[in-house]
């Protein structure tokens, strides 16, 4: 077995005094699909965000490709996010003043790519989500489901390592999100990105291929929602 | 990323974007125009006086062609370039207003820009761009506005001479000065508003500060106040008066000192905010009392920010009153003194007209400048009802009366306000009675003069007589400070009125089921 990709050593974090993780450890490997799972309020999207480098920790490390991310910049963590990261929410990820191709193509924009470079990159991998009629509309005049194989094609443009996606079918019928998260993880195995998918829904951490399950800030060992 | 990037980044918005752009733009164009008559009237050459040996004045060549004084003579320009430069400021201030417009739409789109990669330092950058290009544009647009008005007016007098130094091609490298620094100034406002705005992936962060603000911007307006006549507070060793003093130090020192009761009275808008809103929650009997004190205390700088061009013009205009009665005080001490040396000559037959239109002047440019900021403040006040319209249409929705509302804006707006408008009379006021509260003429000691008034000054009998000493007090313009205070109030009155409309249609229950 190869090294992990990215790892969670003893990681917490507070909102105040709420201790939102207590000690987590998680790890991923290249290609590999992992779901994190638990009841609302568990600490799921915390972690994600933690790991994504969205949040910095307050004690424990996260490493990436065994660099330690929390000694990186907020600009070091950006560049990051449109490089070997993909990031993807519910919702409110699109700019909505951008069309869906200027959105998908945005991080290689902000790398320094031209716009037509950047433009034909997005078109194709519009195109491989189904939306390629699309490219010239904005967020606000395509339905949600649409708007999310979207935002999972920006996600996926900059070829990244990881995606991270936060209940990414939470504001989707069953049917939408099933085709939206099947879109994405063939894509992805296709790709060999490794994808953190946090839900609390068993039919969509189904597409997993490991589950880890969260409950009061720490790693249930048990996996079936009971407190360490 | 590349330029074409970040111009199409900045430029991306909505209607509230692009109204921010247009009302940027139109401010910037607005100060361009007031800087660029500052940069004309700075160009216009000679008037200086001159003195020949035989003790015959007459003025240099080269402004003979203008019929105001104010243009004619090189010692009265400064003043008129210092107030069109004054008047650039609420401008500016109107620009910093616009530059908030829709702010949290944008602060959504710069975080949505920031989740696709964006650093926080390009997210700055595209704010950053934004208000610059609409600064610049508007800037440009001023310069043409500029370049037609010199063309179109041209007021003369009836011997033909000019009221407006049309004539005069301004120094280019003031033209650039006057173009760039708007953009300049209206970026850094811009940087400035955002300071406390951290934009992070996961949305905008304001942070909060948690304790309120102190009123150490008192200390500033003890400081500013002696600071304003500095070098008449240094000692006279009796080799004649500011032995040690340069030139140009009283010129100076009083810009410093009003500049610092100024910056003192804007600041301290934000301790008067934050007590006022203290205050109503403790004592308020009501729920509009109870809301306003609780959204002053939870942003207490907003006033300084809002009202900051407005108090500024009040304190000016203030301080330009007090000059008024000084200079009128000084005028009268020296005409009782003429007539009780020479009751032959009734008086000293001074024209005073010149210098009383001067002040008036500036009088009516303090008002076009308290109209200015008023504007801004509109801008800031309908700004701040539409970002919180999701808020009012709830409260509505939950049974909150609209009158309720209308009375948090009356409460939130004049409990900080009239204690603002105050004590930016007051130290406008406090700053020329720091000069003074009496003018003296005359009273130097003894003096010999002929007991025959006619006879030969060398050969006659003399008498020595006392120097009659004439003290006339300098009043407080009670009457000029209650028009300006009262004007500053009306003005807020009508800002308030507009607000009430806006809220009006902020408060139907549709906000609710939008975006």
């Amino acid at each position: 077995m190869s090294a992990p990709l990215l790892t969670a050593t003893g990681v917490h974090k507070n909102y105040g005094n709420t201790q939102a993780l207590r000690g987590v450890d998680f790890a991923i490997e290249a290609g590999e699909i992992v779901a994190v799972t638990g009841p609302s309020g568990c600490g799921k999207s915390t972690l994600l965000h933690c790991l994504a480098g969205l949040l910095s920790v307050d004690a424990g490390e996260i490493r990436y490709r065994d660099q330690d991310i929390g000694l990186f910049s907020e600009a070091a963590r950006s560049r990051l996010r449109r490089s070997d990261f993909g990031v993807l929410f519910q919702f409110g990820q699109l700019v909505p003043e951008l069309t869906a191709a200027e959105n998908v193509a945005l991080p290689l924009l902000l790398s320094g790519s031209g716009r037509k470079g950047a433009r034909e990159a997005a078109l194709g991998w519009l195109d491989r989500f189904g939306v390629a009629d699309l490219a010239d509309k904005r967020p606000g005049a395509v339905s949600g489901g649409q708007q999310q194989r979207v935002a999972v094609a920006r996600a996926m443009v900059t070829e990244p390592k990881v995606v991270f996606a936060d209940e990414p079918t939470g504001a989707l019928d069953q049917l939408n999100g099933e085709q939206v998260l099947g879109a994405m993880v063939r894509v992805a195995r296709e790709q060999g990105t490794a994808v953190v998918l946090v839900t609390h829904e068993a039919t969509i951490a189904a597409y997993a291929d490991r589950e880890i399950s969260l409950r009061d800030g720490a790693v249930d060992p048990t996996g079936l929602g009971v407190a360490p | 990323m590349r330029f074409s990037t970040l111009v199409r980044l900045s430029l991306a918005g909505n209607r509230t974007d692009r109204l921010r752009t247009v009302l940027t733009a139109g401010s910037a164009a607005l100060a361009a125009v007031f800087l660029l008559a500052a940069a004309s009237v700075a160009s216009v050459r000679g008037g200086d006086l001159l003195v020949d040996p035989t003790g015959m004045a007459d003025r240099s060549p080269g402004s003979e062609q203008y019929a105001s004084p104010l243009l004619m003579e090189a010692g009265l320009r400064p003043g008129v370039i210092f107030a069109l430069v004054m008047l650039a400021l609420p401008a500016l201030a109107l620009a910093g207003q616009c530059i908030r417009l829709g702010a949290p739409a944008r602060d959504r789109r710069l975080a949505a820009l920031r989740l696709g990669g964006a650093t926080p330092g390009q997210a700055v950058l595209i704010a950053g761009a934004e208000t610059a290009v609409a600064s610049l544009l508007g800037s440009v647009a001023g310069l043409g506005i500029f370049a037609v008005l010199r063309q179109v007016l041209d007021p003369r007098s009836a011997d033909g001479r000019l009221w407006l130094p049309v004539d005069v091609v301004p120094d280019p490298v003031l033209v650039a000065v006057a173009v760039l620094l708007v953009p300049l100034l209206a970026g850094a406002i811009g940087v400035l508003l955002m300071r406390r705005v951290v934009i992070t992936p996961l949305g905008v962060v304001r942070r909060v500060r948690e304790k309120g603000p102190g009123p150490w911007p008192g200390v500033l307006i003890l400081i500013g106040l002696p600071a304003f006549v500095g070098p008449e507070l240094v000692p006279d060793d009796g080799n004649g008066p500011d032995w040690n003093v340069p030139e140009w130090a009283p010129l100076v020192s009083m810009g410093v000192g009003a500049l610092l009761v100024m910056t003192g009275v804007v600041l301290g808008v934000g301790w008067i905010s934050y007590t006022a809103g203290r205050l109503l929650r403790r004592f308020g009997r009501g729920p509009a009392t109870l809301l306003a004190g609780a959204r002053l205390m939870a942003d207490p700088w907003n006033g300084s920010r809002t009202l900051g061009a407005l108090l500024g013009a009040l304190v000016f205009g203030a301080g330009t009153l007090g000059f008024r009665a000084q200079l009128a005080a000084d005028f009268e001490a020296s005409e009782r003194y003429s007539r009780m040396v020479d009751p032959a000559r009734g008086g000293s037959g001074q024209d005073n007209e010149f210098y009383f239109g001067a002040i008036r002047l500036v009088m009516v440019a303090v008002a076009v400048a308290m109209v200015v900021a008023a504007a801004g403040v509109l801008v800031a006040f309908v700004e701040g009802i539409v970002a919180r319209r999701r808020a009012y249409a709830a409260l509505t929705a939950t049974g909150v009366p609209r009158r309720t509302l209308r009375a948090v804006l009356l409460w939130h707006t004049f409990v900080p306000l009239v204690p603002a408008v105050l004590l930016a009379l007051g130290a406008g006021t406090a700053l020329f009675r720091m000069t003074g509260t009496e003018v003296r003429s005359g009273g130097g000691g003894t003096y010999e003069t002929c007991v025959d008034p006619v006879a030969d000054w060398a050969t006659c009998a003399k008498q020595t007589l006392v120097e009659p000493l004439v003290v006339v007090p300098v009043p407080i313009p009670f009457g000029g400070l209650a028009l300006l205070g009262a004007g500053a109030l009306v003005a807020m009155l009508l800002v308030v009125g507009v607000g009430a409309a806006v809220l009006r249609s902020s408060t139907d229950l549709e906000e609710l089921r939008a975006g």
